[in-house]
């Protein structure tokens, strides 16, 4: 398929349906009490909200080069591949043959990783309930032909919030998804008792996603509607970003090295108090010298804005934050992408007219950076922007109504 | 195919149901100058919020009591949902106690550029409360705002009940 074609059927989608989600799914909170609309019409609008095209497209080069994407139709996840950057896409296979109500507005968006020539998937299942949602991982053996029926991650089964997935795979066939999960806000609310955000769970898979040990809780108290972001070290070893809640209310951000005996470190300090929903998780991407490179966004009064920094041992010592994007211009939803000593950051702005991705780059580690530079633009709506890599060249990868999906390189 | 066929008829029930009371005006471009256009001179409240946020909905609490207290109070709320959900924006307004308030619904897929005619520096967190002097000034508050705040600001331009 081509990309014309994905921008005929984005067309096509938008003209039946004139109206985008809105990137605003909210979170439940324990103990509210405020009138809440017929349980019917809140399953009604969640409905609605569901049966809206989705311009959340993933990308992951392969070993060889080849590009594969993961993209949402109606309630089936389709995965495509291109050996031309993007240009000329393959026929796009469905994942999933049952349908499922696919997550794809604001920090939702399907994954894919392809390692060894075994394709990974996973998603977020939205359930009955308004912002409740179930875990799902499917995987390709036959080099993305068929996808094994998809498996629920979660071993958690209530109706509530399982969501914002972040999945890896590592050289030995590991199989990590870490995501945010209400189980613990779901049991202090059936005892009574407060419990503040919701909390960071894990899972892993020895046998290459045939099965899942069982869930592992990462930390409590995390902020309820940001992405968690997954990279693995020189070891192999998966460390999680997301943004936490610290204290009694700031939402700042937090690494963990998931080997089991880890303590969670607390990476910004800008200290966000906010009683409200960002949507506007970080990045973060592990260099081979194992120096890791963090970027977010926070709205704090007196720190505010995007942020970059890195980490040469694991946590111990941060570089000083590093602010960078147009807070003028609505600068967001910030990607990373480590390539040795290259480092590359992308975001989005809006100029008033256009919403634009701009970029900037590092030769040596992070230590100093290239000037800002616009990479891509458009006049309508558009998904965040994404960094990937074929193992030398660094792109953007971006998926907009209007153009349709785009791979941009970033320069050296 | 059955259950999308449903999914779809039931989409088209919502549309073509009859409006609730509150007219809920689309938010486009242009929008909001029209809103400021129409309180040349006048303070009101703006208040940013959506069907699926929790936080909103103790915002729209909040926000209805003030309005209890000073009956004069100019509130204008914009719903980031869509217009296919305005009979549940309309029925939680109603619910909220806010149904005289002027509301709108985010009409346009372009978000970006809505929020950027707004306020640049609004990044689409939620609820997002904007408070107009005469002069148009602003304060901007992300997050559920201080209640006392709020109180004190009002009494400057507002009376009593």
């Amino acid at each position: 398929m081509s990309n014309s074609t994905i921008a005929l059927f984005l067309a096509a989608t938008l003209a039946v349906c004139p109206v985008l989600a809105v990137d605003h799914a909210g979170h439940e909170k324990s103990g509210a009490a405020a009138p809440a609309a017929a349980p019917t019409d809140r399953e009604n609008v969640w409905k609605a909200k569901l049966a809206k095209p989705s311009l959340a497209l993933t990308t992951a080069f392969d070993g060889k080069g080849r590009l594969w994407l993961a993209s949402i139709r109606g309630r089936h996840l389709y995965v495509s591949h291109s050996d031309d950057k993007g240009t000329t896409l393959s026929a796009p296979v469905m994942v999933n043959a049952e349908p499922e109500d696919i997550l794809g507005d604001g920090e939702n968006r399907p994954k894919i990783v392809v390692r060894k020539g075994v394709v990974y998937v996973s998603y977020t299942k939205g359930l009955e309930k308004p912002m409740t949602g179930d875990i799902r991982f499917s995987r390709s053996l036959d080099g993305g032909r068929s996808f094994s029926a998809p498996l629920t991650v979660n071993d958690n089964r209530e109706i509530i919030s399982h969501r914002f997935e972040t999945l890896e795979v590592n050289d030995r066939g590991q199989v990590f998804l870490a995501w945010l999960d209400k189980r613990d806000l779901s049991a202090a609310i059936r005892k009574g008792e407060k419990y503040s955000g919701a909390a960071v769970y894990y899972a892993v898979s020895d046998d290459g996603g045939a099965s899942f040990q069982p869930n592992l809780k990462a930390a409590d108290h995390s902020c309820e509607c940001c992405r968690v972001a997954l990279a693995l070290d020189s070891d192999a070893t998966p460390v999680i970003f997301w943004r936490h809640i610290f204290g009694k209310n700031e939402r700042d951000h937090a690494m963990l090295r998931l080997d089991g005996k880890s303590s969670p470190i607390r990476v910004s300090y800008d200290r966000w108090e906010v009683d409200g929903c960002p949507h506007h998780g970080g990045a973060l991407s592990i260099a081979s010298d194992d120096v890791s490179h963090f970027v977010w966004f926070n709205n704090a009064p007196e720190r505010h804005g995007l942020f970059y920094a890195h980490s040469a041992d694991r946590g111990n010592r941060f570089s000083a934050p590093l602010n960078f994007g147009n807070f003028e211009a609505q600068a967001g939803h910030p990607h990373v992408l480590s390539l040795g000593k290259a480092v590359h950051v992308a975001w989005k702005e809006f100029d008033g007219q256009n919403s634009v991705i701009r970029g900037m780059s590092s030769a040596d580690g992070g230590k100093s950076w290239s000037p800002s530079r616009q990479l891509a633009a458009t006049t309508g709506a558009s998904d965040h922007p994404l960094l990937v890599a074929d193992g030398t060249q660094a792109y953007l990868s971006w998926n907009t109504a209007q153009e349709g999906f785009r791979l941009i390189g970033m320069g050296p | 195919m059955m259950r999308q066929h449903l999914l779809a008829l039931a989409l088209l029930s919502v549309l073509i149901l009859p409006a609730a009371a509150q007219e809920l005006k689309p938010f486009v471009g242009g929008s909001i100058k029209e809103i400021t256009a129409a309180r040349q001179g006048k303070p009101f409240i703006l208040g940013m919020w959506s069907l699926t946020c929790a936080h909103c909905r103790e915002e729209l609490a909040l926000l209805s009591g003030l309005l209890k207290k000073h009956p004069d109070l100019d509130l204008v709320l914009v719903a980031t949902d869509t217009p296919e959900e305005g009979d549940a924006i309309s029925a939680r307004l109603q619910q909220s106690g806010l149904g005289g308030a002027q509301a709108w619904v985010f009409a346009d897929p372009f978000v970006e550029r809505l929020r950027f005619e707004i306020d640049p520096r609004w990044y689409g967190e939620l609820p997002r409360t904007y408070l107009y002097d005469p002069s148009h000034k602003v304060l901007a508050f992300s997050g559920k705002p201080d209640p006392r705040q709020l109180e004190q600001w009002l009494k400057k331009y507002f009376t009593r009940h």
